[in-house]
């Protein structure tokens, strides 16, 4: 997957991008209609991508982002992040699904995050029993690795205004 | 199909997240607020942001909800699309709710301190994952569950 240059981000949507506990992740259905659904994403600033992950029982996001790879996410609900006065920053781009078959250092970080953002959660994945009666929720999920071509970026998160666009469609 | 029910938890939220999809292929979201038109069964879009302004057509609105510990989630999808009214107004026409829960009554997610919600939840869930089984054709490989949990705590 090509590498984005970091160097473009300015050092407040790369705060966004790491620390805001949700984003709102939309994909295009067969009828093209947008659907966007609350989603818990794990930014990686080495490759520069965003992978989210649904569960095999409510795989519609993935079906949708394989067949219209096109998707956008849009970070602007600060909760729980700490930021102060954050941006608000939609993220487009290009989404490869995959079946999580594979424990990557990307695929362990979205269990990472979601462990320190929902701590309670662990009470799920570190009980023997529990685990097992919602692996189809915790565990047998499909990834979509959303490299950005485009990012708009509203100051402040106020969304009256222009946004910025930084372009990244073809940077290396 | 407009849902009474779902509708009378729009107001908890301060604002929406409303989506669509541009020339090019990709979608756009922005956070804007809306209200609910009495008896109409339509919502208004007052102050539409400037980047939504000329659009009509097919969109989506997302309401949605968590704590810092996220938990007490809300979700819920309002398909629809983006219509123009009187006085340059634009307006969103709802063609059908859509909650994350599989229920038609409630907008939160399941909880564990709500039992019955939670095992209807997994009964529908366990039936979807089966059903994706069934169709991949092969089970799903073993799971390195202690291995996940001790990359987890190192964190």
């Amino acid at each position: 997957m090509r590498p984005m240059n970091r160097a473009a981000l300015p050092a407040d949507v790369e705060a966004v991008l790491g620390q805001f506990y949700t984003c709102e992740f939309t994909t295009v259905n067969r009828q093209g209609q947008p659907m966007t659904w609350p989603a818990v994403p794990y930014y990686d600033p080495a490759r520069g991508t965003i992978v989210c992950a649904v569960s095999i029982a409510f795989a519609t996001k993935a079906y949708n982002a394989r067949r219209h790879p096109q998707v956008s996410l849009l970070f602007s609900d600060p909760t729980g992040s700490h930021l102060s006065d954050p941006p608000a920053v939609l993220v487009q781009g290009q989404a490869q699904v995959a079946e999580v078959l594979d424990y990557t250092p990307d695929i362990i970080g979205l269990f990472k995050t979601v462990a320190r953002r929902q701590p309670d959660s662990r009470r799920f994945t570190s009980n023997p029993i529990i685990r097992r009666l919602f692996v189809w929720y915790l565990f047998q999920r499909l990834s979509l690795t959303v490299t950005p071509e485009r990012i708009l970026v509203w100051p402040n998160g106020d969304f009256d205004r222009s946004p910025t666009q930084i372009e990244l469609a073809g940077v290396v | 199909m407009w849902s009474d029910k779902l509708a009378a938890f729009i107001g908890d939220y301060p604002s929406a997240v409303l989506s669509w999809v541009d020339s090019s292929g990709y979608p756009l979201s922005v956070r804007c607020r809306v209200g609910l038109e009495d008896g109409t069964q339509i919502i208004a879009l007052p102050n539409l942001p400037l980047i939504a302004g000329a659009w009509r057509g097919k969109a989506c609105l997302l309401f949605h909800m968590h704590d810092e510990r996220l938990e007490g989630l809300r979700q819920m999808v309002l398909k629809g699309e983006l219509v123009a009214a009187e006085a340059g107004a634009v307006q969103f026409k709802v063609s059908e709710f859509v909650t994350a829960n599989g229920r038609p009554d409630t907008d939160r997610m399941p909880h564990a301190n709500a039992p019955v919600h939670m095992l209807q939840f997994y009964r529908l869930g366990r039936s979807k994952a089966r059903a994706y089984l069934a169709k991949r054709g092969a089970a799903w490989p073993p799971i390195p569950f202690e291995e996940i949990a001790r990359a987890v705590d190192r964190d």
